[in-house]
């Protein structure tokens, strides 16, 4: 990254602006100093209101496609055509309320279904009266005195109809018999079978009418949504220009602009400021100094570049940190492989981020990233023989044979990764503070365990005495170096250098239960398998489609939890801070 | 018979323990962290990693039970 600082009169600013937004290679950094910073242009705020309205009408009508339309075209209609749309909004509101409503009255009569009286009749009677109850009718006959009633039993609920001058004992009665009352009501008329083939039939219109709305929506949104479409692309645009000078520093009558730009774009950005303007600009590029906080882009290959979105998880690094991916990179998919460690589980997996590749757009990054590992699982399947669980290939790395080594090999792989961390950390102090710092801080860890290998090694074979003398020969002095470089924080975190690289049994610990669960499904379909019916292999068959399927995605996420810990918990620490800031060029992607 | 089934019993222990306190730590920080990303999601690296921290008390648990039962 270059420091760029622009200065011009104020008759160059639209110039530049637009110059530096074409381009969108330049990431603008807000002034801090003692000039006044500058405002908005003059149309950012009503711009930015139309845009609202704008917006808000496109999440309404989602619309698809462009169209080229200008902003005053739209300026004119777009509360008009605001209105049209909440008004066909409350509209269809209103009907889909009906509809509801109707649909609970159709509940309602389905559940009278077999009373044949037409509800109407009776509450227009001067002396009856009647009631829906969900009650038992033979409890009923059985509590109350009076016989001035009727039961018209329904589906799920009855009629009790009764004469006026009784209401009394009724209520008495159903209360003792603890009937639920259901309010009924009465704007359909006729029997309840006619009733609920009087409501499809409005039920039927609403959605008919609904329909209407419907079409109205979509002919306004193909109208004049691709249109809405290409002017907020526009707005959006000549906002963002609006509100650049926010950034700036002004004068009276001129503006400073400063910001940083990629080494390499240096010259471009300079050619085509210089040509917009006629030169009637001053530009000063400079170099990062120490107290600058560029903001970082990454600079990586074809293949590191998927595992940025790894680091990005993370944190960004900062600008004068080692870009970590390269690293994920090299041991991340590693570990996946090592870990799951099966050929079957290796495609299916790939298939898996395959289609995270197609359908989440947004994270093809990552997947691409996570690809490697699908690859690296099919190596270790191929290196173990396995595939879905099964022992296919004969090789001398069967690891169902080899798990004692795999447990040693496992704590050589930490001691490797931790001190991997511990040298990049090492570099990172030579560069920003030199050598000694780098030998005092990072160097003293790696010197504390050869300091207990050469004790354990003298122990083993000259005894414990001799072995302690070693230990603390070369223990002490690297202790007090570790204070040194570290300070009391070093002393303190040592059990966290044995328990960073015992966490790397991790791996050991994933390995055998992955082998263990694949073989569990292949063991659970066996005896229906082997029972030669044809139920019992389509059962075995199932058995083995389904834990598969379900392995592969517990595998996946174990494989990736586990192995990217690795990297961020026990390799990082000892090295990464991140906490960069994204490099987001004004006008750029 | 009596040696081997206490150690038997004692790596059940071992990975039980070891296991129900990963979860438990786990499940506080883990709650904790949500509330965390609710506010800004930025920060889920820093969760995932507070997330993980804990996940080395049962790999202990293992490595203990492994001893105790012998396989090491």
């Amino acid at each position: 990254m270059k420091k760029i600082r622009v200065t011009g009169p104020k008759t160059q600013l639209e110039n530049v602006i637009d110059s530096i937004y074409d381009l969108g290679l330049m990431d603008l950094e807000e002034y801090q100093g003692d000039l006044e910073k500058g405002g908005p242009m003059d149309e950012s705020e009503e711009l930015s209101e139309l845009l609202v309205d704008i917006r808000s009408l496109i999440s309404k009508l989602e619309p698809e496609g462009e169209e080229e339309a200008s902003i005053h075209e739209i300026r004119n209609v777009a509360s008009e055509i605001s209105g049209e749309v909440k008004e066909l909004e409350n509209e269809r509101d209103s009907i889909k309320n009906d509809i509801q409503g109707l649909e609970e009255k159709k509940k309602f009569y389905k559940k009278l279904k077999g009373v044949d009286v037409n509800l109407d009749d009776i509450s227009s009677t001067d002396s009856l009266n009647f009631k829906v109850l969900d009650f038992d009718p033979s409890e009923f006959e059985e509590e109350t005195e009076t016989d001035q009633y009727e039961i018209f039993a329904g589906r799920n609920l009855s009629v009790l109809v009764y004469r006026d001058t009784v209401e009394v004992e009724i209520e008495n009665s159903l209360r003792n018999v603890n009937a639920e009352e259901y309010e009924y009501s009465n704007s359909v008329t006729g029997r309840p079978l006619e009733a609920i083939s009087n409501i499809e039939q409005k039920i039927k219109e609403k959605n008919k009418e609904l329909e209407e709305v419907n079409q109205k929506y979509d002919e306004i949104s193909s109208e004049w949504g691709p249109k809405l479409n290409y002017v907020e692309d526009y707005m959006t645009e000549r906002v963002e220009k609006a509100e650049a000078p926010l950034n700036f520093a002004m004068t009276e009558k001129s503006f400073i602009a400063e910001g940083w730009i990629p080494s390499k774009e240096e010259n471009t950005l300079r050619n085509r400021l210089i040509s917009a303007t006629e030169n009637k600009i001053h530009i000063e590029i400079e170099d990062v100094e120490e107290e600058d906080n560029p903001p970082v882009k990454y600079k990586n290959n074809k293949a590191v570049g998927p595992f940025e979105s790894l680091t990005e998880l993370m944190a960004r690094p900062k600008y004068d940190e080692i870009d970590p991916s390269f690293l994920i990179l090299l041991t991340f998919p590693l570990f996946f492989g090592m870990m799951i460690g099966d050929a079957g589980y290796g495609i299916t997996s790939g298939l898996v981020f395959l289609a995270g590749i197609k359908f989440f757009p947004q994270a093809s990054k990552l997947f691409k990233a996570l690809l490697w590992t699908s690859a690296a699982t099919i190596v270790f399947g191929i290196i173990y023989g396995e595939f879905f669980g099964f022992h296919v290939l004969h090789t001398p790395f069967y690891r169902g044979d080899l798990f004692t080594e795999i447990f040693y090999l496992s704590i050589l792989i930490g001691v490797a990764h931790v001190n991997l961390g511990l040298l990049i950390g090492a570099y990172n102090e030579y560069m920003h503070h030199g050598i000694v710092e780098a030998l005092f801080a990072k160097g003293s860890w790696i010197l504390l365990q050869i300091a207990a290998l050469a004790a354990y090694l003298t122990a083993s074979s000259y005894g414990t005495t001799p072995g302690l003398a070693v230990g603390l020969g070369i223990g002490v002095p690297t202790l007090l170096m570790l204070y040194k470089g570290e300070g009391i924080e070093g002393i303190v975190e040592i059990p966290s250098l044995i328990s960073n690289i015992l966490s790397y049994l991790r791996l050991f610990g994933v390995c055998i239960a992955a082998y263990t669960l694949a073989g569990t499904v292949n063991q659970m379909a066996n005896p229906m398998l082997a029972s030669g019916s044809l139920m019992g292999i389509a059962g075995g068959v199932l058995i083995m489609i389904v834990g598969h399927t379900l392995l592969t995605f517990i595998k996946i996420m174990e494989g990736f939890l586990q192995g990217i810990r690795l990297h961020y918990v026990e390799q990082f620490g000892w090295f990464y801070e991140g906490g960069g800031r994204k490099y987001s060029p004004f006008g750029g992607e | 018979m009596a040696l081997e089934l206490g150690a038997a019993l004692g790596a059940a222990i071992a990975i039980a323990v070891s296991a129900l306190a990963t979860a438990w730590a786990q499940a506080k920080i883990g709650t904790a962290g949500i509330g965390a990303l609710a506010e800004d999601d930025s920060l889920f690296g820093n969760v995932l990693i507070l997330v993980a921290i804990p996940e080395t008390i049962v790999i202990f648990g293992l490595v203990v039970a492994l001893v105790i039962a012998g396989f090491i």
